[in-house]
Protein backbone atom coordinates (compact mmCIF):
# COMPACT_ATOMS: atom_id res chain seq x y z
CA UNK A 1 0.00 0.00 0.00
CA UNK A 2 2.73 2.43 1.05
CA UNK A 3 4.60 1.73 -1.70
CA UNK A 4 2.76 2.15 -4.27
CA UNK A 5 0.82 5.76 -2.88
CA UNK A 6 4.98 6.63 -2.67
CA UNK A 7 5.32 5.34 -6.63
CA UNK A 8 2.14 7.74 -7.42
CA UNK A 9 3.67 10.23 -5.09
CA UNK A 10 6.94 10.79 -5.91
CA UNK A 11 6.64 11.63 -9.40
CA UNK A 12 4.00 14.87 -8.34
CA UNK A 13 5.68 15.88 -5.97
CA UNK A 14 8.88 16.01 -7.68
CA UNK A 15 6.65 17.88 -10.92
CA UNK A 16 5.52 20.27 -8.46
CA UNK A 17 8.93 21.17 -6.69
CA UNK A 18 10.08 21.95 -10.58
CA UNK A 19 7.49 23.84 -11.15
CA UNK A 20 7.98 26.01 -8.27
CA UNK A 21 11.81 26.30 -9.27
CA UNK A 22 10.93 26.98 -12.65
CA UNK A 23 7.90 29.52 -12.14
CA UNK A 24 9.99 31.49 -9.93
CA UNK A 25 12.96 31.62 -11.97
CA UNK A 26 10.43 33.31 -14.93
CA UNK A 27 9.34 35.86 -12.45
CA UNK A 28 12.98 36.69 -11.59
CA UNK A 29 13.46 36.77 -15.84
CA UNK A 30 10.24 38.67 -16.40
CA UNK A 31 11.16 41.59 -13.62
CA UNK A 32 14.99 41.80 -15.02
CA UNK A 33 14.00 41.93 -18.37
CA UNK A 34 11.28 44.97 -17.16
CA UNK A 35 14.09 46.91 -16.05
CA UNK A 36 16.08 46.29 -18.53
CA UNK A 37 12.88 47.74 -21.06
CA UNK A 38 12.63 50.14 -18.31
CA UNK A 39 16.52 51.53 -18.91
CA UNK A 40 15.74 51.19 -22.80
CA UNK A 41 12.88 53.62 -22.90
CA UNK A 42 14.39 56.15 -20.38
CA UNK A 43 17.45 56.13 -22.59
CA UNK A 44 15.65 56.26 -25.68
CA UNK A 45 13.11 58.89 -24.68
CA UNK A 46 15.91 61.63 -23.75
CA UNK A 47 16.56 61.92 -27.49
CA UNK A 48 12.82 62.72 -28.60
CA UNK A 49 13.78 66.53 -29.50
CA UNK A 50 11.36 66.99 -32.37
CA UNK A 51 13.71 66.38 -35.34
CA UNK A 52 13.94 64.02 -37.92
CA UNK A 53 16.40 62.13 -36.87
CA UNK A 54 15.53 62.38 -33.55
CA UNK A 55 14.08 58.53 -33.50
CA UNK A 56 17.21 57.01 -34.66
CA UNK A 57 19.20 58.92 -32.27
CA UNK A 58 16.41 57.28 -29.60
CA UNK A 59 17.22 54.14 -31.04
CA UNK A 60 20.41 53.71 -30.70
CA UNK A 61 20.30 55.52 -27.55
CA UNK A 62 17.87 52.60 -26.14
CA UNK A 63 20.54 50.07 -27.44
CA UNK A 64 23.21 51.07 -25.38
CA UNK A 65 22.01 49.71 -22.40
CA UNK A 66 21.78 46.61 -23.44
CA UNK A 67 25.09 46.69 -25.99
CA UNK A 68 27.79 44.87 -23.59
CA UNK A 69 30.44 46.54 -25.09
CA UNK A 70 31.40 48.21 -21.48
CA UNK A 71 30.61 45.07 -19.92
CA UNK A 72 27.84 46.27 -17.96
CA UNK A 73 25.18 45.84 -20.32
CA UNK A 74 21.67 45.22 -18.72
CA UNK A 75 21.31 41.26 -18.60
CA UNK A 76 19.01 38.75 -17.25
CA UNK A 77 18.53 35.10 -15.71
CA UNK A 78 20.53 36.16 -13.25
CA UNK A 79 22.55 38.09 -15.06
CA UNK A 80 23.69 35.43 -17.58
CA UNK A 81 22.31 35.90 -20.43
CA UNK A 82 22.55 38.96 -22.69
CA UNK A 83 19.80 41.04 -23.71
CA UNK A 84 19.55 41.30 -28.07
CA UNK A 85 21.60 37.85 -28.48
CA UNK A 86 20.44 35.58 -31.52
CA UNK A 87 23.24 33.39 -30.88
CA UNK A 88 22.84 29.97 -28.84
CA UNK A 89 19.52 28.33 -27.65
CA UNK A 90 18.47 30.71 -25.82
CA UNK A 91 18.13 34.31 -27.84
CA UNK A 92 16.64 37.33 -27.20
CA UNK A 93 14.82 40.18 -29.72
CA UNK A 94 15.00 43.64 -29.07
CA UNK A 95 12.64 45.64 -31.68
CA UNK A 96 13.79 48.71 -32.19
CA UNK A 97 11.70 50.66 -29.96
CA UNK A 98 8.25 52.11 -31.28
CA UNK A 99 6.97 56.22 -31.25
CA UNK A 100 4.17 57.60 -30.62
CA UNK A 101 2.88 61.00 -30.71
CA UNK A 102 0.46 60.32 -27.05
CA UNK A 103 0.96 58.97 -23.99
CA UNK A 104 -1.83 56.91 -24.32
CA UNK A 105 -1.14 55.70 -27.47
CA UNK A 106 2.22 54.48 -26.46
CA UNK A 107 0.59 52.89 -23.52
CA UNK A 108 -2.01 51.15 -25.30
CA UNK A 109 -0.76 50.44 -29.10
CA UNK A 110 1.05 46.99 -29.75
CA UNK A 111 4.27 47.83 -31.12
CA UNK A 112 5.07 49.53 -34.59
CA UNK A 113 6.08 53.85 -34.48
CA UNK A 114 2.85 56.26 -35.55
CA UNK A 115 4.43 59.07 -35.42
CA UNK A 116 7.99 60.37 -36.65
CA UNK A 117 11.26 61.99 -35.39
CA UNK A 118 9.12 65.56 -35.79
CA UNK A 119 5.99 64.44 -33.69
CA UNK A 120 7.39 61.62 -31.44
CA UNK A 121 7.29 62.20 -27.73
CA UNK A 122 7.08 59.03 -26.05
CA UNK A 123 8.99 55.68 -26.58
CA UNK A 124 7.44 52.11 -26.17
CA UNK A 125 10.66 49.47 -25.30
CA UNK A 126 9.75 45.97 -25.97
CA UNK A 127 11.90 43.18 -25.03
CA UNK A 128 11.15 39.39 -26.27
CA UNK A 129 13.57 36.54 -24.75
CA UNK A 130 13.47 33.07 -24.32
CA UNK A 131 13.73 31.85 -20.63
CA UNK A 132 14.89 28.66 -19.53
CA UNK A 133 12.61 25.73 -18.20
CA UNK A 134 14.78 23.23 -17.06
CA UNK A 135 12.01 21.04 -14.92
CA UNK A 136 9.41 21.70 -17.29
CA UNK A 137 10.81 19.88 -19.46
CA UNK A 138 10.21 16.73 -18.25
CA UNK A 139 6.77 17.09 -19.28
CA UNK A 140 5.22 17.28 -22.74
CA UNK A 141 4.36 20.97 -22.78
CA UNK A 142 7.79 22.02 -21.96
CA UNK A 143 9.66 19.50 -24.22
CA UNK A 144 11.04 22.78 -26.14
CA UNK A 145 13.00 23.50 -22.51
CA UNK A 146 12.27 27.01 -23.06
CA UNK A 147 9.57 30.10 -23.03
CA UNK A 148 9.51 33.34 -23.81
CA UNK A 149 8.94 35.98 -21.91
CA UNK A 150 7.94 39.89 -22.83
CA UNK A 151 8.71 42.87 -21.25
CA UNK A 152 7.64 46.11 -22.13
CA UNK A 153 7.99 49.91 -20.74
CA UNK A 154 6.95 53.42 -21.68
CA UNK A 155 8.85 56.72 -21.18
CA UNK A 156 8.69 60.15 -22.73
CA UNK A 157 7.95 63.64 -22.05
CA UNK A 158 6.12 64.87 -18.50
CA UNK A 159 3.72 67.70 -17.96
CA UNK A 160 5.42 70.99 -18.28
CA UNK A 161 7.93 71.50 -15.43
CA UNK A 162 7.09 74.55 -12.82
CA UNK A 163 11.12 74.12 -11.88
CA UNK A 164 13.31 73.51 -14.64
CA UNK A 165 16.89 72.60 -13.89
CA UNK A 166 20.50 72.76 -15.53
CA UNK A 167 18.87 75.42 -17.97
CA UNK A 168 20.73 78.86 -18.82
CA UNK A 169 19.89 81.99 -17.62
CA UNK A 170 19.33 84.67 -20.02
CA UNK A 171 16.14 86.10 -19.38
CA UNK A 172 14.02 87.59 -22.06
CA UNK A 173 10.85 89.46 -21.44
CA UNK A 174 7.67 87.97 -23.33
CA UNK A 175 6.27 89.65 -26.16
CA UNK A 176 3.13 89.11 -25.33
CA UNK A 177 2.08 87.59 -21.99
CA UNK A 178 -1.42 87.02 -23.14
CA UNK A 179 -0.14 84.10 -25.37
CA UNK A 180 0.63 81.27 -23.35
CA UNK A 181 1.96 78.95 -26.15
CA UNK A 182 4.66 80.88 -26.96
CA UNK A 183 4.42 84.57 -25.47
CA UNK A 184 4.38 86.19 -28.51
CA UNK A 185 7.60 84.53 -30.36
CA UNK A 186 6.84 83.01 -33.56
CA UNK A 187 8.68 79.37 -33.73
CA UNK A 188 10.48 79.06 -36.74
CA UNK A 189 11.74 82.49 -36.69
CA UNK A 190 15.49 83.27 -35.92
CA UNK A 191 16.12 85.95 -33.65
CA UNK A 192 18.86 88.34 -32.42
CA UNK A 193 19.76 87.96 -28.96
CA UNK A 194 21.15 91.26 -27.86
CA UNK A 195 22.50 92.18 -24.31
CA UNK A 196 19.95 95.16 -22.94
CA UNK A 197 21.77 98.67 -22.58
CA UNK A 198 20.73 102.22 -21.98
CA UNK A 199 19.79 104.85 -24.04
CA UNK A 200 19.94 105.26 -28.10
CA UNK A 201 20.60 104.43 -30.39
CA UNK A 202 19.30 100.35 -30.02
CA UNK A 203 21.27 98.32 -31.58
CA UNK A 204 19.57 95.97 -34.67
CA UNK A 205 19.95 92.72 -35.46
CA UNK A 206 22.22 90.80 -36.98
CA UNK A 207 22.50 89.40 -40.55
CA UNK A 208 19.11 87.33 -41.53
CA UNK A 209 17.79 88.05 -38.34
CA UNK A 210 16.03 91.07 -38.05
CA UNK A 211 14.21 91.53 -34.60
CA UNK A 212 16.39 92.13 -31.29
CA UNK A 213 14.99 89.96 -28.22
CA UNK A 214 16.95 92.20 -25.36
CA UNK A 215 18.16 89.84 -22.59
CA UNK A 216 19.53 89.86 -19.27
CA UNK A 217 21.44 87.57 -17.05
CA UNK A 218 19.63 86.50 -14.06
CA UNK A 219 22.09 85.69 -10.92
CA UNK A 220 23.25 82.43 -10.53
CA UNK A 221 26.47 83.85 -9.03
CA UNK A 222 28.02 80.72 -6.32
CA UNK A 223 29.73 83.04 -3.98
CA UNK A 224 31.35 79.12 -2.37
CA UNK A 225 32.42 77.19 -5.73
CA UNK A 226 35.37 76.50 -6.46
CA UNK A 227 35.28 78.60 -9.54
CA UNK A 228 35.56 82.17 -9.89
CA UNK A 229 32.82 83.98 -11.13
CA UNK A 230 34.42 84.12 -15.07
CA UNK A 231 34.82 80.38 -14.58
CA UNK A 232 31.27 80.07 -13.59
CA UNK A 233 30.14 82.05 -16.38
CA UNK A 234 31.90 79.87 -18.89
CA UNK A 235 30.64 76.90 -17.13
CA UNK A 236 26.62 78.49 -17.48
CA UNK A 237 27.21 79.18 -20.88
CA UNK A 238 29.07 76.10 -22.17
CA UNK A 239 26.20 73.38 -20.21
CA UNK A 240 23.22 75.39 -18.77
CA UNK A 241 23.40 75.85 -14.85
CA UNK A 242 25.88 73.09 -12.88
CA UNK A 243 24.43 70.64 -10.77
CA UNK A 244 24.11 71.64 -7.20
CA UNK A 245 22.41 69.76 -4.10
CA UNK A 246 20.84 73.49 -3.60
CA UNK A 247 18.21 73.49 -5.72
CA UNK A 248 17.81 77.53 -6.26
CA UNK A 249 21.34 77.04 -7.07
CA UNK A 250 20.77 75.05 -10.19
CA UNK A 251 17.19 75.45 -11.28
CA UNK A 252 14.89 78.46 -12.11
CA UNK A 253 11.03 77.87 -11.00
CA UNK A 254 7.82 79.56 -12.84
CA UNK A 255 6.59 82.43 -10.74
CA UNK A 256 9.90 82.93 -8.80
CA UNK A 257 11.48 86.45 -8.81
CA UNK A 258 14.86 87.02 -10.09
CA UNK A 259 17.46 89.44 -10.13
CA UNK A 260 19.86 90.26 -12.94
CA UNK A 261 23.56 89.21 -12.50
CA UNK A 262 25.49 91.33 -10.23
CA UNK A 263 28.45 92.42 -12.29
CA UNK A 264 26.40 92.15 -15.69
CA UNK A 265 24.91 95.55 -15.20
CA UNK A 266 23.89 97.21 -18.46
CA UNK A 267 26.00 99.77 -19.77
CA UNK A 268 24.76 102.97 -22.29
CA UNK A 269 24.15 101.76 -25.83
CA UNK A 270 26.29 104.32 -26.96
CA UNK A 271 29.56 102.82 -25.28
CA UNK A 272 29.19 100.21 -27.93
CA UNK A 273 30.43 97.41 -24.88
CA UNK A 274 28.83 94.96 -22.92
CA UNK A 275 30.09 94.14 -19.43
CA UNK A 276 32.67 91.29 -18.72
CA UNK A 277 30.54 89.10 -17.52
CA UNK A 278 28.43 88.81 -20.24
CA UNK A 279 31.50 88.08 -22.97
CA UNK A 280 32.23 85.35 -20.53
CA UNK A 281 29.42 83.78 -20.61
CA UNK A 282 29.50 83.92 -24.49
CA UNK A 283 32.75 82.43 -24.19
CA UNK A 284 30.82 79.45 -22.72
CA UNK A 285 28.42 79.53 -25.28
CA UNK A 286 31.07 79.70 -28.41
CA UNK A 287 32.07 76.06 -26.65
CA UNK A 288 29.25 74.78 -27.98
CA UNK A 289 30.21 75.24 -31.37
CA UNK A 290 34.05 74.74 -31.47
CA UNK A 291 36.56 73.25 -29.22
CA UNK A 292 38.99 76.05 -30.02
CA UNK A 293 38.84 79.16 -27.43
CA UNK A 294 37.94 82.70 -28.86
CA UNK A 295 41.54 84.84 -28.54
CA UNK A 296 38.69 87.12 -26.67
CA UNK A 297 38.19 85.05 -24.44
CA UNK A 298 41.27 85.02 -22.08
CA UNK A 299 39.09 87.04 -19.35
CA UNK A 300 38.29 83.83 -18.11
CA UNK A 301 40.57 81.89 -15.44
CA UNK A 302 42.04 79.10 -16.79
CA UNK A 303 40.06 79.19 -19.96
CA UNK A 304 41.64 76.48 -21.75
CA UNK A 305 41.34 73.91 -19.32
CA UNK A 306 37.94 74.78 -18.68
CA UNK A 307 36.73 74.21 -22.05
CA UNK A 308 38.20 71.07 -22.53
CA UNK A 309 35.24 69.46 -21.02
CA UNK A 310 32.94 71.03 -23.26
CA UNK A 311 32.78 68.77 -26.26
CA UNK A 312 31.45 70.72 -29.77
CA UNK A 313 27.74 70.16 -31.00
CA UNK A 314 27.78 67.50 -33.91
CA UNK A 315 25.75 69.49 -36.38
CA UNK A 316 27.60 73.04 -36.98
CA UNK A 317 25.51 73.94 -39.33
CA UNK A 318 23.37 77.38 -39.44
CA UNK A 319 19.28 75.98 -39.18
CA UNK A 320 16.53 77.73 -40.38
CA UNK A 321 14.47 74.49 -40.45
CA UNK A 322 14.47 72.54 -37.09
CA UNK A 323 13.58 69.75 -37.96
CA UNK A 324 16.42 69.46 -40.10
CA UNK A 325 19.14 69.47 -37.12
CA UNK A 326 21.07 66.74 -36.06
CA UNK A 327 23.33 67.53 -33.39
CA UNK A 328 23.63 66.46 -29.87
CA UNK A 329 21.43 68.69 -28.28
CA UNK A 330 23.84 70.92 -27.09
CA UNK A 331 23.00 74.03 -29.29
CA UNK A 332 19.62 73.85 -27.38
CA UNK A 333 19.35 76.12 -24.80
CA UNK A 334 15.86 76.65 -22.58
CA UNK A 335 15.58 80.11 -21.01
CA UNK A 336 13.35 81.98 -18.42
CA UNK A 337 10.94 84.06 -19.93
CA UNK A 338 9.73 86.95 -17.50
CA UNK A 339 7.27 89.42 -16.99
CA UNK A 340 9.10 93.02 -17.31
CA UNK A 341 12.93 93.18 -18.06
CA UNK A 342 14.70 95.33 -15.56
CA UNK A 343 18.11 95.85 -14.51
CA UNK A 344 16.81 97.37 -11.23
CA UNK A 345 13.96 95.71 -10.15
CA UNK A 346 13.35 91.99 -9.54
CA UNK A 347 11.69 89.96 -12.71
CA UNK A 348 9.03 87.29 -12.25
CA UNK A 349 9.51 84.44 -14.52
CA UNK A 350 6.81 83.26 -15.99
CA UNK A 351 7.98 80.31 -18.20
CA UNK A 352 10.94 78.69 -20.00
CA UNK A 353 11.07 78.14 -23.73
CA UNK A 354 13.83 76.80 -26.12
CA UNK A 355 16.09 78.39 -28.56
CA UNK A 356 18.35 76.61 -30.89
CA UNK A 357 21.53 78.44 -31.36
CA UNK A 358 23.00 79.22 -34.94
CA UNK A 359 26.71 80.63 -35.43
CA UNK A 360 26.22 84.13 -36.57
CA UNK A 361 26.15 84.51 -39.72
CA UNK A 362 29.36 84.32 -41.94
CA UNK A 363 30.86 82.81 -38.56
CA UNK A 364 31.15 79.12 -37.83
CA UNK A 365 30.21 79.80 -34.10
CA UNK A 366 28.59 82.96 -32.27
CA UNK A 367 31.23 85.68 -31.81
CA UNK A 368 31.74 86.56 -28.21
CA UNK A 369 33.09 89.98 -28.89
CA UNK A 370 30.20 91.08 -30.24
CA UNK A 371 30.26 94.51 -29.12
CA UNK A 372 26.19 94.04 -28.33
CA UNK A 373 26.52 90.92 -26.71
CA UNK A 374 24.42 89.55 -29.88
CA UNK A 375 23.79 85.88 -30.77
CA UNK A 376 21.41 84.84 -33.20
CA UNK A 377 19.46 81.68 -32.31
CA UNK A 378 16.00 79.56 -33.80
CA UNK A 379 12.86 79.86 -31.57
CA UNK A 380 11.68 76.16 -31.36
CA UNK A 381 9.01 76.14 -28.98
CA UNK A 382 9.58 73.97 -25.90
CA UNK A 383 10.18 70.03 -27.72
CA UNK A 384 13.64 69.01 -25.65
CA UNK A 385 12.90 67.60 -22.49
CA UNK A 386 15.53 69.51 -19.79
CA UNK A 387 17.63 67.55 -17.81
CA UNK A 388 15.84 67.94 -14.26
CA UNK A 389 12.90 69.43 -12.63
CA UNK A 390 9.86 69.29 -10.55
CA UNK A 391 5.99 70.30 -10.73
CA UNK A 392 6.03 71.86 -7.01
CA UNK A 393 4.39 75.21 -6.63
CA UNK A 394 1.16 74.73 -8.42
CA UNK A 395 2.60 76.83 -11.49
CA UNK A 396 -0.10 75.48 -13.60
CA UNK A 397 1.95 76.02 -16.80
CA UNK A 398 -0.30 75.57 -19.69
CA UNK A 399 2.89 74.70 -22.07
CA UNK A 400 7.13 74.37 -21.45
CA UNK A 401 9.09 71.55 -21.88
CA UNK A 402 9.14 68.49 -19.31
CA UNK A 403 11.48 66.07 -18.26
CA UNK A 404 12.13 62.52 -18.82
CA UNK A 405 9.38 60.44 -16.94
CA UNK A 406 8.51 56.43 -17.03
CA UNK A 407 4.90 55.82 -17.86
CA UNK A 408 4.61 52.02 -17.66
CA UNK B 1 1.93 -11.39 13.97
CA UNK B 2 1.53 -10.15 10.41
CA UNK B 3 -0.24 -6.94 11.23
CA UNK B 4 2.71 -5.81 13.29
CA UNK B 5 5.57 -6.75 11.02
CA UNK B 6 3.85 -5.01 8.37
CA UNK B 7 3.37 -2.03 10.85
CA UNK B 8 7.01 -2.10 11.32
CA UNK B 9 8.11 -2.65 7.72
CA UNK B 10 5.65 1.19 6.61
CA UNK B 11 8.08 2.50 9.70
CA UNK B 12 11.14 1.54 8.20
CA UNK B 13 10.09 2.67 5.17
CA UNK B 14 9.19 5.89 6.24
CA UNK B 15 12.07 6.42 8.45
CA UNK B 16 14.42 5.82 4.50
CA UNK B 17 12.15 8.45 2.57
CA UNK B 18 11.48 11.34 5.29
CA UNK B 19 15.22 12.57 5.53
CA UNK B 20 15.46 12.23 1.34
CA UNK B 21 12.02 14.13 1.25
CA UNK B 22 12.88 16.92 3.65
CA UNK B 23 16.23 17.22 2.30
CA UNK B 24 14.51 17.88 -1.19
CA UNK B 25 11.74 20.35 0.20
CA UNK B 26 14.38 22.26 1.80
CA UNK B 27 16.84 22.62 -1.04
CA UNK B 28 13.03 23.50 -3.21
CA UNK B 29 12.80 26.20 -0.33
CA UNK B 30 16.55 27.12 -0.56
CA UNK B 31 16.57 28.20 -4.06
CA UNK B 32 13.39 29.60 -4.45
CA UNK B 33 14.82 31.78 -1.54
CA UNK B 34 18.08 32.62 -3.66
CA UNK B 35 15.97 33.72 -6.46
CA UNK B 36 14.16 35.64 -4.22
CA UNK B 37 17.15 37.52 -2.70
CA UNK B 38 18.70 38.27 -6.34
CA UNK B 39 15.36 39.73 -7.17
CA UNK B 40 15.27 41.73 -4.18
CA UNK B 41 18.88 43.18 -4.47
CA UNK B 42 18.57 43.71 -8.02
CA UNK B 43 15.45 45.27 -7.65
CA UNK B 44 17.04 47.58 -4.63
CA UNK B 45 19.94 48.18 -7.06
CA UNK B 46 17.44 49.63 -9.50
CA UNK B 47 16.20 52.08 -6.96
CA UNK B 48 19.90 53.46 -5.93
CA UNK B 49 20.15 53.85 -9.54
CA UNK B 50 17.25 55.65 -10.51
CA UNK B 51 17.35 57.58 -7.07
CA UNK B 52 21.04 58.92 -7.58
CA UNK B 53 20.72 59.26 -11.19
CA UNK B 54 17.77 61.60 -10.69
CA UNK B 55 19.89 63.76 -8.34
CA UNK B 56 21.83 66.76 -8.67
CA UNK B 57 24.68 67.73 -8.33
CA UNK B 58 26.22 64.43 -7.85
CA UNK B 59 29.88 64.12 -7.25
CA UNK B 60 30.39 60.37 -8.36
CA UNK B 61 34.34 61.07 -8.09
CA UNK B 62 34.10 61.87 -4.53
CA UNK B 63 33.08 57.99 -2.86
CA UNK B 64 31.57 59.64 -0.03
CA UNK B 65 28.83 62.13 -1.72
CA UNK B 66 26.14 62.77 0.57
CA UNK B 67 23.92 61.83 -2.63
CA UNK B 68 25.08 58.51 -3.55
CA UNK B 69 25.06 57.50 0.20
CA UNK B 70 21.67 58.37 0.81
CA UNK B 71 20.42 56.72 -2.47
CA UNK B 72 22.30 53.68 -1.54
CA UNK B 73 20.97 53.91 1.83
CA UNK B 74 17.35 54.56 0.82
CA UNK B 75 17.50 51.38 -1.46
CA UNK B 76 19.11 49.50 1.05
CA UNK B 77 17.13 50.25 4.12
CA UNK B 78 14.00 52.43 3.31
CA UNK B 79 16.00 55.48 4.80
CA UNK B 80 18.32 57.47 3.84
CA UNK B 81 20.32 58.14 6.78
CA UNK B 82 20.46 54.13 6.88
CA UNK B 83 18.82 53.93 10.10
CA UNK B 84 16.05 51.72 9.15
CA UNK B 85 16.42 48.13 8.98
CA UNK B 86 17.95 46.87 6.36
CA UNK B 87 16.17 45.08 3.26
CA UNK B 88 18.86 42.18 2.88
CA UNK B 89 20.54 40.85 6.01
CA UNK B 90 24.25 41.95 5.99
CA UNK B 91 24.16 44.25 2.62
CA UNK B 92 26.02 47.15 3.17
CA UNK B 93 25.63 50.49 1.22
CA UNK B 94 29.89 49.89 0.90
CA UNK B 95 29.49 46.91 -0.72
CA UNK B 96 27.96 48.90 -3.76
CA UNK B 97 29.47 50.68 -6.38
CA UNK B 98 28.28 52.90 -8.23
CA UNK B 99 30.29 53.40 -11.60
CA UNK B 100 29.70 56.26 -14.34
CA UNK B 101 29.76 55.38 -18.04
CA UNK B 102 30.00 58.24 -20.83
CA UNK B 103 28.94 57.69 -24.60
CA UNK B 104 31.10 58.34 -27.12
CA UNK B 105 29.82 59.94 -30.51
CA UNK B 106 32.89 59.03 -32.57
CA UNK B 107 32.79 55.44 -31.95
CA UNK B 108 29.02 55.10 -30.99
CA UNK B 109 30.04 53.29 -27.78
CA UNK B 110 29.73 53.50 -24.00
CA UNK B 111 32.76 53.64 -21.94
CA UNK B 112 33.90 54.06 -18.34
CA UNK B 113 34.18 58.10 -17.60
CA UNK B 114 37.69 59.24 -15.56
CA UNK B 115 37.34 61.25 -13.08
CA UNK B 116 39.43 64.19 -14.46
CA UNK B 117 37.99 67.36 -15.49
CA UNK B 118 38.02 66.66 -18.70
CA UNK B 119 35.94 63.48 -18.14
CA UNK B 120 33.16 63.19 -15.18
CA UNK B 121 34.47 64.38 -12.46
CA UNK B 122 32.34 67.52 -11.94
CA UNK B 123 34.12 69.36 -9.22
CA UNK B 124 36.73 70.22 -11.07
CA UNK B 125 34.67 71.55 -14.16
CA UNK B 126 33.94 67.71 -16.14
CA UNK B 127 30.38 67.39 -17.09
CA UNK B 128 27.67 64.55 -16.32
CA UNK B 129 28.08 61.14 -17.27
CA UNK B 130 25.39 59.72 -19.48
CA UNK B 131 24.45 56.48 -17.82
CA UNK B 132 25.33 54.76 -14.19
CA UNK B 133 26.28 51.13 -13.24
CA UNK B 134 25.33 50.03 -9.92
CA UNK B 135 26.83 46.68 -9.36
CA UNK B 136 28.24 44.39 -6.40
CA UNK B 137 31.49 43.76 -7.25
CA UNK B 138 32.47 41.11 -4.79
CA UNK B 139 28.91 39.44 -5.07
CA UNK B 140 26.58 39.27 -2.08
CA UNK B 141 27.66 36.13 -0.47
CA UNK B 142 24.17 33.47 0.56
CA UNK B 143 25.00 29.97 1.74
CA UNK B 144 22.02 27.58 1.06
CA UNK B 145 21.22 25.63 3.87
CA UNK B 146 20.52 22.07 3.11
CA UNK B 147 20.48 19.24 5.73
CA UNK B 148 23.54 16.80 5.01
CA UNK B 149 25.00 18.95 2.72
CA UNK B 150 27.87 21.55 3.83
CA UNK B 151 27.39 23.86 0.31
CA UNK B 152 30.07 26.78 -0.71
CA UNK B 153 28.45 30.11 -0.40
CA UNK B 154 26.78 31.06 -3.68
CA UNK B 155 27.51 34.78 -4.85
CA UNK B 156 24.98 36.82 -5.89
CA UNK B 157 26.12 39.78 -8.32
CA UNK B 158 23.09 41.56 -9.81
CA UNK B 159 24.04 44.61 -11.65
CA UNK B 160 21.95 47.18 -13.27
CA UNK B 161 22.53 50.23 -15.48
CA UNK B 162 19.90 53.29 -16.61
CA UNK B 163 20.83 56.48 -17.91
CA UNK B 164 21.66 59.72 -15.89
CA UNK B 165 19.10 61.94 -15.94
CA UNK B 166 20.36 64.88 -13.35
CA UNK B 167 22.57 67.76 -13.63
Amino acid sequence: MAVQLLVILVPVLFGFMGFALDLGRLYLIRGELNQAANSMALSAARQLIGTSAATDFATNAARLTVDNASQNANKYNFGSLRIGDSSGFYTSDVPDPSYFATAAEAMAAEPGSTADGTTARYVQANIVADAPLTFWALLAAGASRKTTVAARAVAGISAPLCTACGIENFAIQALDQTDLFNFGLVAGTRYTFGYVCNGNPQPGGLAGAAQRLPYLLLDRYNAGDMFDESQQLFRIGGGGLPGSTVSTQSCFRAGNSEVVWASAVPQTCASLAVPQSVVNLLCGVSSRFTNDTPTTCTGVSDVANLSASFTADADLTDIDDYTTYTGSIRRVITIPIVDTLSAANAMTILGFRQFLLDPTTGNTSNVPSDTNGRFEALYIGSPVPVKQGRFDGGCQAQSGPGKVVLFQ
Amino acid sequence: MRRRSRGGNTVLEAALFIPILVTLLVSVEQLGKLTYTYYTIKKALYSAARYIGTQQGVNFCDAADPSILAGLNFALTGSTDGSANPLVTGLTPDMLLVSIERYSAADQTLSACDCSATGCDTSAGGTAPDFIVVSIPEGYAMRPIIPFLTLEPILLKPQVKVPFTGT
